[in-house]
């Protein structure tokens, strides 16, 4: 029992050094801290449900330029 | 003349338009994230973004055919990103409406899986962050948000921000040194 409260005080402390680290970090460079500020953005789900049902309700676009980035027929 | 049997044929090919959401939702997928983030430092406020993030999916989706192919998605995509920020912005100076920001709204713009200190603290840097980029001019925010795509080259960004690369650079220094200042009295 000690030993597992031995074990889950290091591992709280290793989860605590590792969420600390984000803030704690220092950056090399502005471009790091914005794009590290970015990839920790969550996309709210909500976007690609509306997105969902707004195109259902638009005609079909022309894909003549979408097969050349998406690599099927012409 | 007319050829009943080729109208038929043709009627008869499965719709060539057929896999188009599909490929619209890899489109999404592959570049939300950065426009979404774009739009929510431009516009600073995280329901704002998200209403700009759905007009300018929608936007691309229904202008396919006006993509030539001569920039990449990615960047076409900022384009219409950024048109719709700035006449988004225009409008709201022009009516000289100041927006109450609901702070919890923050709440889900950072990583919900984190652990809620990491949380609080991702949220306090994204804070700082457009703090700071609020205190920049226009052209800075921009430059500095684009710049940290690693995906967009300077000629990119230039066409982006209708300059050239070697302005760009030059912008870039001095944009970054306005950031690194602003930010250290945001702490």
């Amino acid at each position: 029992m000690k030993q597992r409260t031995k074990l889950s005080q290091e591992q709280q402390n290793a989860e605590t050094q590792q969420a600390r680290q984000p803030a704690g970090r220092e950056f090399a460079s502005v471009d790091e801290m914005i794009r590290f500020d970015a990839a920790q953005t969550v996309v709210p789900p909500e976007i690609a449900q509306r997105l969902k049902k707004s195109t259902d309700s638009e005609p079909l676009p022309d894909r003549t330029w979408w097969r050349r980035f998406f690599g099927g027929n012409p | 003349m007319d050829d009943p049997i080729q109208r038929e044929t043709e009627r008869a090919e499965p719709p060539v338009l057929e896999l188009a959401p599909d490929e619209f939702a890899e489109l999404y997928r592959a570049h939300s994230r950065e426009i979404f983030y774009l739009t929510l430092r431009l516009l600073g406020e995280p329901h704002k973004a998200e209403d700009a993030s759905h007009d300018v999916f929608l936007k691309a989706y229904k202008k396919w055919d006006d993509f030539r192919g001569d920039a990449s998605p990615r960047a076409w995509l900022y384009r219409i990103a950024i048109n719709h920020c700035i006449n988004l912005r225009q409008s709201w100076h022009s009516r000289n409406l100041v927006s109450g920001v609901d702070e919890s709204v923050w709440d889900n713009a950072t990583a919900k899986a984190d652990s809620p200190l990491r949380v609080l603290e991702i949220k306090e840097l994204g804070d700082r962050i457009q703090t700071t980029l609020d205190n920049l001019s226009d052209e800075y925010r921009l430059l500095l948000l684009l710049v940290a795509d690693e995906e967009l080259s300077y000629d990119e960004i230039a066409v982006l921000t209708r300059q050239t690369a070697d302005a760009v650079r030059g912008k870039l220094h001095r944009a970054r040194k306005a950031f690194a200042a602003h930010f250290d009295k945001t702490a």
